[in-house]
Parts: C-alpha cells; sequence; structure tokens
C-alpha cells in the first residue's frame, strides 16, 4: 500500500508523521521523486534545511525540476533581500502567487516541514490556508493534487496531532523497524498508514520498507502478526462438563431415539394443533356452551334481588 | 388528532385491534412533514432515521438543536447529517446548509434517495413471508408449539411507517426534486473572502458570519411568523457540519488552553435563542471526540436540547470483539429534553448499538449474550463474568483481572 501511497493513489492532504527516532524527510523525497517522474510539476516549500541539503540525492534530473521555495535562510525578511519565501506569505494568496510562477497543469505542493509552520503561525488560520489551497488554486487555473506535508509528531500536543489527522486524507506514520527485520531483510523502517477513501472507508494497514539511492521506496510485505494464542477459545473447548463426571450423562443413539419417541403430555395430534394455532392468531374469542343447570338471566345475573 | 391517522394497530403489530377514531375533517392546518407529539404536545420532525426518532421519543421538536458528537473518522455522522437534510428535501421543507469544508452544493448532491412506500412496503412483506417461510421450514416445536406463530422479539424499537422514510444509500437525490426545494447555502471560505474579519461579542468571525446569515434568512423567509398573512407555513432544517473544528476558525480542538474558550458555547447560546422564536429545527455535528478541554463539551451538551453522541468500531480494538461482531458501532444518548414537562422521555436501555446496511440503518439494544465460561454458577468466587470483561463499561473497568476478594 505504501507504493501506492508514493505512486500517486491519495489525493488532498497526505501527513508523513515521524519521530525522534525515526526521521520522515526521506520518505517525503521519496515522495518527491516519484512525483516528478510522474511528470507532475512540484512545488517544495523548505523551512528547516537549507536548499543543498534538500537537493542532495536526488537523481540530477529530477532536481533540476525541482521548483523550490526558500524559507530557511530568511524566512522573516532580516536582511531585506526579496526571493525567499517569508512566512506570513505562507496564506492562500501569498502560495498561489508562487504556484503561477510554475507551469500549468497539476502540481504537488511539498512542505518541509509543516511543524515548523505550526509552530510559528495560528493553528485554525493555517489549517484553513491548507484547506483552502486546492480551491484556490483551481480558481487561477492551476490543478493541485495533493499537498504531502512532513510532521514531527513529538513537537506537537496530542490533540493538534489528532486534529491534523482529521483533516488529512492519508496519514503515514514512520517508525523504527523492531530489531530482528532490520538485520534479517534489510527493512529499515516501518511504516503504518491510514488512508480515507472516497465512499467513506478506511484503510489501514503496516508495511515494512527502505529507502534506496535516488530515493526509490523498496517495500517488504507486512509485518507477520503473532497472535496470543486464543486461550478463551482453548477453554471453551475444552470445557466438555460431560467427560469427568462420574455418573454417565451421555446418550448413545439408540438412547437417543427411544428417547425421542416417547409421547409427550399435552402432546396433541396435528390437526388439533394446527387448528387450535390457527384460532389463537385473530383476535379473542369466548365460546361458552351453558349447561342445563345454567340459568341465565339477563336482568338478575346474581341471582340476589327480589322481584 | 388529524395527524395520528394511523394510530391504530394492524394485526401483523400483534399487539391490538383497537382503532383510534378521526374525525372526518380537521380543523388544525399542519405543516406538512411533522406531527404533534402524544408526549408534550410539542410539534415533531423526523431526524430522517426512523430508529433514531424512537429513541429520540417520537422525534425532533421543531425548535430544538440536535447535537451530534462525531465518530472518530467522521463516517457515521455525516451521514447522520446527510439523514437529516434528505427527510427535509422529501417532506418538502427549507434547507439551510453550513460547512466550512465542503461545499453544500456538494453536500446536496449527495444526499440519499429515498425508498418510496409501496416499494418499501413490498420489501417488508418479503421479508415477513422470508421469516414466516424459515420459521415453517425450521423444526417445529414439540412442546412450545403453541409459541410457534407468535413473532419473534423485537430488538428495535417499533417503528410507525409513516412519520420518517427510509433512505437508499447506493442511489442519490433526483435533481429535479433538489431543484424544486429552496435552500440556502453558508460556505466559510467564500463568506471570509468577502468580507473583512470582525470579531464581535467573544465570537470567532465565522461564528458570528453565520449567526448574522441564520438570523437573516430567517427574518427574510417569515419562519419567525413576520409574514402572517402566508398561510402555508413550512420549517426551516438548519444543518451545520463540523461545527468546532479546525476549519471554522476555532481551536479548541488543538489546545487545552484555547484562545476563544467561549466562543462556541456563546454561539449555541444564540442559536438556540433564534431556534425557539422561529419554525425551525437545526442538527449541528461536533467533533467531540478532537476538543481537549472536557468542560467545553460538558458546557456544550448543557446548552443544547438533544444530544447523541457516535462509536464507531472502525480500527479500534472493538472490531474484533465478538461482542460487537453484528454492529458498526454504538451510540450514546447523553441528553433528551425536557420540553414543557419535568421529566424526560429517556428510555430504559442505556446500551445501544446501530448497524448499517444499504437501505437500513438500524439501532438495536445491545444484548449480553448468555455467560457460557464455568465460573458462572460459582457464587463464592467474586470473578467477573467473561462478558461484561468485554463490555469494559465503567464498573466492569474498574475491577479488572481475575483475582477475587477475600475478607
Amino acid at each position: 500500500m505504501l507504493g501506492e501511497l508514493v505512486a500517486g493513489a491519495a489525493g488532498g492532504l497526505v501527513l508523513i508523521q515521524d519521530t525522534v527516532d525515526c526521521e520522515g524527510r526521506s520518505l517525503l523525497k521519496t515522495f518527491v521523486a516519484a512525483s516528478v517522474r510522474r511528470g507532475e510539476s512540484v512545488h517544495v516549500f523548505g523551512f528547516e534545511i537549507p536548499e543543498e541539503e534538500f537537493r542532495a540525492g536526488f537523481d540530477p534530473d529530477v532536481a533540476a525540476q525541482l521548483l523550490y521555495q526558500d524559507g530557511f535562510t530568511d524566512p522573516l525578511c532580516w536582511n531585506g533581500k526579496t526571493g525567499g519565501f517569508r512566512v506570513e506569505e505562507f496564506s492562500v494568496l501569498g502560495v498561489v502567487t508562487r504556484l503561477q510562477r510554475g507551469p500549468v497543469g497539476s502540481a504537488t505542493i511539498i512542505l518541509d516541514s509543516l511543524s515548523w509552520l505550526l509552530l510559528r503561525r495560528p493553528v485554525p488560520a493555517l489549517c484553513q490556508t491548507l484547506a483552502q489551497i486546492p480551491r484556490a488554486a483551481a480558481n487561477a487555473g492551476l490543478r493541485v493534487t495533493r499537498i504531502v506535508v512532513l510532521l514531527h509528531g513529538d513537537l506537537h500536543p496530542l490533540g493538534l496531532v489528532d486534529t491534523l489527522h482529521s483533516l488529512a486524507r492519508a496519514v503515514v506514520w514512520v517508525g523504527p523497524a523492531p530489531e530482528g527485520m532490520r538485520s534479517k531483510e534489510d527493512a529499515h523502517q516501518l511504516a503504518s498508514m491510514l488512508q480515507r477513501k472516497g465512499s467513506g472507508k478506511v484503510v489501514k494497514k503496516e508495511e515494512y520498507f527502505s529507502i534506496l539511492t535516488g530515493f526509490t521506496l523498496k517495500a517488504f510485505g507486512e509485518p507477520t502478526r503473532n497472535t496470543p494464542p486464543d486461550e478463551d477459545a482453548d477453554s471453551h473447548s475444552a470445557v466438555d462438563t460431560a467427560a469427568y463426571l462420574t455418573f454417565n450423562l451421555q446418550l448413545s443413539d439408540t438412547e437417543r431415539q427411544a428417547r425421542d419417541r416417547v409421547p409427550l403430555p399435552f402432546h396433541f395430534s396435528a390437526q388439533k394443533k394446527s387448528s387450535l394455532l390457527e384460532a389463537s392468531a385473530g383476535t379473542g374469542k369466548i365460546y361458552y356452551e351453558p349447561d342445563a343447570t345454567d340459568d341465565l338471566d339477563e336482568e338478575d345475573p346474581d341471582d340476589d334481588l327480589d322481584v | 388528532m388529524a395527524a395520528l391517522a394511523t394510530g391504530g394497530a394492524t394485526s401483523s403489530d400483534g399487539a391490538t385491534s383497537f382503532q383510534r377514531k378521526v374525525p372526518a375533517n380537521s380543523r388544525l392546518a399542519t405543516i406538512a412533514g411533522t406531527r404533534p407529539s402524544v408526549r408534550h404536545g410539542q410539534l415533531l420532525l423526523s431526524s430522517g432515521l426512523p430508529s433514531l426518532d424512537c429513541v429520540l421519543g417520537g422525534g425532533l421538536a421543531v425548535g430544538t438543536l440536535l447535537l451530534i458528537g462525531e465518530d472518530k473518522y467522521n463516517i457515521y455522522s455525516s451521514l447522520l447529517f446527510k439523514y437529516f437534510l434528505a427527510e427535509g428535501i422529501v417532506c418538502g421543507h427549507n434547507l439551510f446548509v453550513a460547512s466550512a469544508k465542503e461545499d453544500p452544493a456538494d453536500i446536496l448532491k449527495e444526499l440519499p434517495a429515498p425508498i418510496l412506500d409501496d416499494v418499501h412496503k413490498k420489501q417488508l412483506d418479503e421479508e415477513e413471508s422470508a421469516v414466516i417461510s424459515k420459521q415453517d421450514s425450521r423444526e417445529s416445536m414439540k412442546i412450545a408449539w403453541r409459541y410457534q406463530n407468535l413473532p419473534k422479539m423485537e430488538v428495535s424499537p417499533a417503528v410507525s411507517a409513516r412519520f420518517g422514510h427510509y433512505y437508499d444509500l447506493s442511489k442519490t437525490l433526483s435533481p429535479e426534486l433538489l431543484q424544486s426545494r429552496k435552500w440556502h447555502r453558508f460556505f466559510l471560505p467564500e463568506e471570509l473572502s468577502l468580507q473583512s474579519e470582525i470579531k464581535t461579542c467573544n465570537m470567532t468571525c465565522g461564528y458570528t458570519r453565520l449567526l448574522q446569515s441564520i438570523q437573516r434568512i430567517i427574518c427574510q423567509e417569515g419562519f419567525d411568523g413576520s409574514y402572517p398573512q402566508k398561510k402555508q407555513k413550512n420549517i426551516l432544517r438548519i444543518g451545520i457540519q463540523s461545527l468546532g473544528s479546525v476549519l471554522w476558525g476555532d481551536d479548541i480542538c488543538c489546545t487545552d488552553n484555547p484562545e476563544y474558550i467561549h466562543s462556541l458555547t456563546t454561539f449555541l447560546y444564540v442559536l438556540r435563542g433564534l431556534l425557539r422564536m422561529s419554525l425551525s429545527a437545526c442538527i449541528i455535528t461536533v467533533p467531540s471526540h478532537l476538543i481537549q478541554n472536557k468542560a467545553i463539551m460538558e458546557r456544550v451538551t448543557n446548552l443544547s436540547d438533544t444530544v447523541v453522541g457516535l462509536e464507531s468500531f472502525i480500527g479500534s480494538e472493538r472490531e474484533t470483539n465478538p461482542l460487537y461482531k453484528d454492529y458498526h458501532g454504538l451510540i450514546h444518548v447523553h441528553q433528551i429534553p425536557q420540553l414543557n414537562s419535568l421529566i424526560c422521555d429517556v428510555s430504559g436501555t442505556k446500551d445501544l448499538a446501530f448497524r448499517l446496511k444499504r437501505k437500513l440503518f438500524s439501532i438495536e439494544r445491545l444484548h449480553l449474550p448468555p455467560d457460557l465460561s464455568d465460573t458462572v454458577s460459582r457464587s463464592s468466587k467474586q470473578d467477573l463474568a467473561e462478558s461484561t470483561k468485554l463490555l469494559s463499561s465503567g464498573c466492569g473497568a474498574m475491577a479488572t483481572g481475575k483475582k477475587h476478594l477475600d475478607f
């Protein structure tokens, strides 16, 4: 599933969440490389590392096609030089203006990283901006297919991280693979993914992967889950209540047939049963046939009037 | 009362054969899609889901607010939202759709189509005949044969067929029907781009704008009785999606100490005043699982009328729990309003689960299965029964572990 995500299966906001133990920038660069190879124009907004460091490791043709907006060198515009990307410029208008400098067609926006922006801009405005960029770009004639962002999960409170997950279409948690896997098959990292499909379905999966040179992805299979032995099922099957008794509770076949043949009390014939059943299905009716000794007088039912 | 024409039970209900005497001509003008409540005399609307109507005591009263706490991935709450709006379209009410995430026109395009009466009746008959034939083919009871033809115990509350409608999720509402109804929209990104930001009375700008919009529609269209010469009254159904989320400009979902902590509660206070003075009903979905400060959710519950929380099993550990294998999630009814009465209409069961099929969203009582483990009949040990451990409700969670108490 990770391969499909990298190949562009998810549109909208794609969140890559890494931790202190395992960095996610290489996976982000994998998304970048795959996007460039697909022919989309990729706009990278870099804030955390200098441009040369970001471009390092890509193939030369891929690196040449990246449209880099430098937010690292001078984000607050202290030097007074224009050209860099200022942090206040990250609004819908500012981003779309930068996007318009590139070629028309489908565009992918890469944010490295969203954590940097969350610490410097008010959160609600930032989330609204992220949600409105595709719409504003469509008004300006561009088509933003996806926004891939890097989020450092350790830097933010849980509530904020949950909110961002609810906004994202796909979330990839990157973590180190457990010890055994790492030595065996060269799978360095474990990715847990969550994708919301259009029909409302939610798909969750885990996969091992490693990143090769040139930022191509090599995905291994899913981790085999060794479930703890299901104790309840065992105990239920083992509970055979008739097994350890000192008296015999079991029935042999002949005994069972003999038991079936014993007539039950109030065992009516089939006709009487069906007639009784049908009569009771409707409204209640009382059938009364007076005896010979019964003398029903309508005016004096209790027979106590002195008439 | 004229609208209670179907008060009499048919023989398939099996309850009674009494028929209610209906007067020949009614003097009360009724609004389409509403019926008076037998309990507190308010006018009731259907929430779009007949089983939810039963849980809420017959329906949603006009002038009240239905608040839905979203489930984790916002699948079922958006479904309830769509059912509410679709019911408004089918009954001919006016709609007001507000959202910060999706364009209201897109929301309306995805509304499910209603299952029309005769088709549904035929299906109900088919289901009944299937059940009866299944009963025949089943081995007839030997000892308890008198109970053979009685209907099975009802798991879902009884439903009256005329008031609410059932919807087919695989089909969408026909565009002609949509165009014939009048509806109003509020899409936050559009509104914010039109005018500059203003902040009034402690509320974020988005909420202020939304309240002004709702008030304008209510006054202009006469839902508050300002055009008494208009004979045919109608109901305004207001739907607000994901109120309180980050996209409305509110930060209660992000931090423990939000800057606009009273923004949402002020909004609800003013909104409820607007609802009470007009012929309208409102549904709001709130991402309650994201709100960090629990006090905010308490205040929000107090300020709303009917509060229902959804909890879906997708992705949680309860998905594999055998107790819940037939269901898709749980419904928690947190509050039912006391309108013109001293007590509210609370149903006896607190454990309600829901199940979504293509044509039916049913809410059923959750039954604990009989406990067949070997510690059941032993009264000396204080072990927890296995099924309560599975439920892990409040009491069960406190006393976990297999140790028994020794005194």
